[in-house]
Parts: structure tokens; C-alpha cells; sequence
């Protein structure tokens, strides 16, 4: 039954980086360490983010923290972790233990700020890439630098100054445009882009005349936000060459080809994680077959071979 | 040891209505039944559903075993309240449901002359376990955790009497039940925690525990009153979480960190708190 089944190769290169498989996990969706050990064979992912760490330690945002909406869910959590210190000294080398590659995911509340978590991160003998979380909607200042291109570019030179390891972008898809900020970043010198961070959203209890989130809004994440990601990323490609990594409403290796025939290098499964806690297994086991069912040999022919409608616009 | 966690599909096996939206649903699950602790919750969810999305947290009722022995059904008691219970009302024997677990610490082992349950609306629900446990010495869990009580006293409020599920179950078993309801349909008209309030001059002298489950200003009153009187009181909690597995980071509560507080997350470091970890006064 297994025939063929070691013809597919799912390894992908982005740019420096080199993954075993184009299948990681989003930052904020998978624990601050090895919490999913128990559930899930950590070894075979492509990657893990884990949740995003500032330089001091956060508590987080006042709950309720998280509401259902159709198809996807509101969070505010606000980047509850226990700061870098504590990060790189307990959970980091936990992280690095693992075998599968670990990118760093950070968040500074001014460009000194990314600077020095960056470099610290990347002075980690064992990091595979820093992801910069431009992009979080849930704390002040959060999404200021990745809805200006000029504010974009100069936090990611800035890092591409003081750090040794590739740099991953992750924008909004909160812009009207996306297009000119993906180019900034791409020519500050970021090694990817982390295509999408959440949609802002809110829900509200209308009988109680109040939001449904302690914080009023939050980010919207889920099946709810696929399109908005393969557009958002269908847009960027019309501008930048630099791999992209596709996050948004991932639930299933199908949804998987959707991002790679789009242009993604590889994907990011997030709030699928908290539902289906072995979706990042499933879908490991299914992707071959359907790689196959394109003709395809490895997962690296097949990225960005999308035809565009004629008209695109 | 650790525990073993189960993630798959299976089968339901009944569905009933046990008071006014409020029902029992038994799914055959051999592996989480077998595992499972009182207190300790499970996630459930409609396979490829989209909407409702998110799995939602089940505290375990009660196991029931199979004649050739060995627990196989698991039992989750469930108030119709949103999107999701309203869905499961419609759920019948041979169609499945995802499932995960068992989640959380569940109730630590003890042993007490006096076990006093405090639950108001669908917080009973951890207790049909843990009192079969403590009154009738059966086992539960892999590994097997032990809970004795010479005594077990329930106090237990609704909004109304037609809402009071479960109570012959309890009175069965050997538990001495005290209702109170908003509307007094039954029993004390009024809240719970007045009921317990009257009974804890009853409670000194022996070794007792406290254990309270429901909406948080019931549980934190009661723990206030409980603390008062030096009783040790535990409270279940019910916050809400989308995953149940420590990586939402949705269902943090307050807890005493050194002079000040934090949260933790009540899916890995509860649901089942010392009310005196907690920092009631966040939560109330």
C-alpha cells in the first residue's frame, strides 16, 4: 500500500533555512515549551514557534481571554510570558532538546527593544530563525510596525544589523494594502515573511451591552481568516521574492496545498491546534498522497505554481 | 506514573434529559473511563463541525462498568447554554464525537469525617463521582486515587426546582442534601451559600473539607465563609478554555505568586484549586 511513499520529499528550503517538512506551528498556539509533547510526536514537525516572548515578563490581558465566533475565535491574550530571561534559561533549552527546528518568536515595544531580544535569541548556539511579532493586535503599540512600511523597514534593519540568525517578518493582514510592507521588509533584509497574524475582530453580548473580550477586541484567527491569508499572500508575492510562510485557518493537509500552490514555503497550523490537538500529525501523514495526486516528487516544485486568472487584479 | 491521554473519535451511547436543560450523555470510552479521576474534566467536540469550532470542557459525572468489569462508559452531565449544547441535545447512540483526555488534576486523594459539597447551577457535576468514591470506597483512575468520608453533606442551589438535576442520585448514595432555589420551588428560597452558611456551625469538631463548584461569586463567597471558620475548602473552577491542554493560555485564573499574583492556567494547574492559592480577591 505504501508504494511510492518514499518518493515524495517534503523537505523546503527558505532561503538559508532548510525544514524537513513545510508543516510548523504558530506562535501563541502551542505553548510556551513542550507542553504538547504528550500529544503529538514533536520530532516530526517542520518547525515550532513558541509563543511570543518580550523582554520582561507579561501576565497577559484580564480574562475572558477568548470567544468563539463562526468558523474561528477572538483572543486577547497580550503575550503572557515570563520574559527572555526566564525564557532562555528554563524553556529554550527544553526547545532545543526536541530535535525539530526551533524559531524564536519576539515582541518589543520599540525597536531597541527587538533589537536586543533578537540578539540575545540569536546568540543561542541552536535557533533556527527569530520570527518578529510586528504584528500582535492584543497589546499597545503591537501592530504599529507592520502597518507602515517605513516603521517596518526600519525595526527589521535594524534587527538585520544585531542578529546572526535568518529573520522571519510577520505582518498584519490589518492594512488596506499589504503589498508596500512586505517590500519594506523584504528589503530591510528579512530572510522570510510570516504571512498572516490575526484579523481584528470583536463580539458583543448585546443583552449585557458589552464586548465578549476583557479587552473589547482581539484578533480573530480560525478557518474564519483562510481567504484573508491566501490573498494576503497572493498579494505580497506580486512584489517580494523572498519565501513566504503561510499562517491562517489551517486545519487540514488540504488546506496545506491551498498555501503552497498559492506561493507559501512552508505553513504555520495554529488555533487548529487547540481543537485537534494531532492535526499537525494528520496532516503530516495525508500530505504525501496529495502531493502525489499533483504528480509532483517533493513538496518544493509545487510552491507558488498557482495560475493566475488573466485578469487578475 | 502519568496518566494516559486519549484523543479519538467514539460512539454515543445515550442521551437523556435528566431536569430542564440539563442532560447525561454516556459515550463508550473505555480508555478515558478507565484513566479518568473525579474532578477531572474531558473536551468534546463534533467531528468536522466548523460551527461551533472550538471543543468545549465536560467535568466527568461518573464511569460506569462493564459486567465483565472494568469502567467503559463515560458519563458528562451538561446544561444547555450556547451554540454547542444545543447541538449535543441532538446527539444519539452510534454517532461519535471527538474526545480528549482526561484533563486537569482532578481532586487529590483525602480523608475526612465530613465531606461538605457546595455546587450551584451545573456545578454538581464533579461530585456523583467523588462521593461514590468517599461513601462507597470505589475506585477511580489509573492510577487509582482514593477518597474516604464517614460523611457527605450537599448543598446544592438552582435557579429554580425543575433545574435540580441528579438529586435522588446523590440521596442514594447515602448524601445528605440541602437544595435552595432563587425562586423557592424548593427547598431554602435563597442562595446556596446562605445554606452553608447555617450549616457551618455543625462543623466544628470534626475533621472536614469544603469543596465548591459553580459560578465564580458563589464559589468565592463560599470559600471566603469556609476560610473564616478554618475549614479547608478546595473550589473546582469553571473557566472557560478552547483547547484544555495548557496551549490557549484562554483560562487563566488569579493564584498568590510571592507578595503578589499571577495567572496560571486552570486546564494544566487545575480546574481543582486550594482556595487559599487563589487570590479571591482578583476573582471576585
Amino acid at each position: 500500500m505504501n508504494q511510492a511513499s518514499e518518493a515524495v520529499s517534503l523537505e523546503v528550503e527558505l532561503g538559508p533555512v532548510r525544514l524537513p517538512n513545510p508543516v510548523l506551528v504558530a506562535s501563541g498556539t502551542f505553548g510556551h515549551e513542550t507542553e504538547m509533547a504528550g500529544w503529538v510526536d514533536l520530532t516530526l514537525l517542520g518547525g515550532l514557534v513558541p509563543k511570543t516572548i518580550t523582554r520582561r515578563p507579561r501576565r497577559g490581558n484580564p480574562p475572558p481571554r477568548t470567544v468563539e465566533t463562526p468558523c474561528g475565535m477572538l483572543n486577547s491574550i497580550g503575550l503572557d510570558n515570563e520574559g527572555v530571561d526566564y525564557f532562555l534559561q528554563h524553556q529554550l533549552p527544553k526547545l532545543l532538546e526536541l530535535g525539530c527546528p526551533v524559531i524564536v518568536s519576539v515582541a518589543g515595544e520599540d525597536v531597541e527593544d527587538f533589537v536586543e531580544l533578537a540578539s540575545q535569541v540569536s546568540r543561542v548556539q541552536g535557533v533556527t530563525a527569530v520570527e518578529l511579532n510586528i504584528s500582535c493586535p492584543n497589546v499597545a503599540h503591537g501592530v504599529d510596525f507592520a502597518t507602515d512600511p517605513q516603521l517596518c523597514y526600519q525595526v527589521v534593519h535594524r534587527v538585520r544589523q544585531a542578529c546572526r540568525v535568518p529573520i522571519w517578518a510577520k505582518l498584519t493582514p490589518n492594512v488596506t494594502d499589504i503589498r508596500p510592507i512586505a517590500e519594506a521588509a523584504q528589503r530591510a533584509g528579512a530572510d522570510a515573511l510570516t504571512l498572516i497574524n490575526t484579523c481584528v475582530g470583536m463580539a458583543v453580548n448585546w443583552r449585557q451591552r458589552r464586548p465578549m473580550l476583557g479587552t473589547g477586541t482581539g484578533g480573530l484567527s480560525g478557518p474564519a481568516i483562510k481567504p484573508i491569508a491566501l490573498a494576503a499572500i497572493y498579494r505580497a508575492l506580486e512584489v517580494v521574492s523572498i519565501p513566504i510562510v503561510g499562517v491562517g485557518g489551517i486545519t487540514s493537509a488540504e488546506d496545506v496545498m491551498e498555501f503552497l500552490i498559492t506561493g507559501a514555503s512552508a505553513v504555520q497550523v495554529g488555533t487548529a491546534n487547540f481543537f485537534r490537538p494531532r492535526v499537525t500529525m494528520e496532516i503530516l501523514d495525508q500530505l504525501p498522497g496529495l502531493i502525489r495526486q499533483l504528480g509532483a516528487q517533493g513538496v518544493q516544485e509545487l510552491i507558488g505554481t498557482l495560475r493566475r486568472p488573466e485578469g487578475s487584479a | 506514573m502519568q496518566q494516559e491521554r486519549f484523543f479519538g473519535q467514539v460512539p454515543v451511547v445515550s442521551n437523556e434529559p435528566l431536569a430542564r436543560d440539563t442532560w447525561l450523555l454516556r459515550l463508550d470510552a473505555p480508555a478515558v473511563a478507565r484513566t479518568i479521576w473525579p474532578g477531572q474534566f474531558v473536551m468534546l467536540r463534533i467531528p468536522g463541525c466548523q460551527d461551533p469550532l472550538l471543543g468545549r470542557a465536560f467535568a466527568l459525572w461518573d464511569t460506569q462498568e462493564t459486567l465483565s468489569g472494568g469502567p467503559r462508559y463515560l458519563e458528562l452531565g451538561y446544561l444547555v447554554v450556547g451554540k454547542m449544547t444545543r447541538a449535543m441535545r441532538n446527539l444519539h447512540r452510534g454517532q461519535k464525537v471527538e474526545l480528549w483526555g482526561p484533563l486537569g488534576n482532578g481532586f487529590s486523594e483525602f480523608e475526612v469525617d465530613h465531606l461538605v459539597l457546595v455546587a450551584g447551577g451545573i456545578g454538581q457535576t464533579p461530585f456523583v463521582a467523588l462521593t461514590h468514591a468517599a461513601l462507597h470506597q470505589r475506585s477511580y483512575g489509573h492510577p487509582a486515587r482514593r477518597y474516604r468520608a464517614r460523611k457527605v453533606t450537599l448543598c446544592y442551589g438552582t435557579r429554580s426546582a425543575e433545574l435540580l438535576a441528579g438529586v435522588e442520585h446523590f440521596q442514594r448514595l447515602g448524601v445528605e442534601v440541602l437544595l435552595s432555589t432563587d425562586d423557592g420551588t424548593a427547598g431554602h428560597r435563597g442562595l446556596v451559600t446562605e445554606v452553608f452558611q447555617k450549616l457551618l456551625p455543625r462543623l466544628s469538631g470534626t475533621s472536614v473539607l469544603v469543596i465548591a463548584c459553580g459560578p465564580e461569586p458563589m464559589m468565592v463567597q463560599t470559600a471566603q465563609l469556609a476560610l473564616q471558620h478554618q475549614l479547608p475548602c478546595w473550589l473546582s473552577l469553571e473557566a472557560p478554555m478552547a483547547c484544555g491542554i495548557g496551549i490557549c493560555c484562554s483560562c487563566v485564573v488569579p493564584v498568590r505568586r510571592g507578595q503578589g499574583w499571577d495567572y496560571c492556567r486552570s486546564c494544566l494547574q487545575g480546574p481543582v484549586f486550594d482556595a487559599q492559592q487563589l487570590c479571591l480577591e482578583q476573582m471576585a
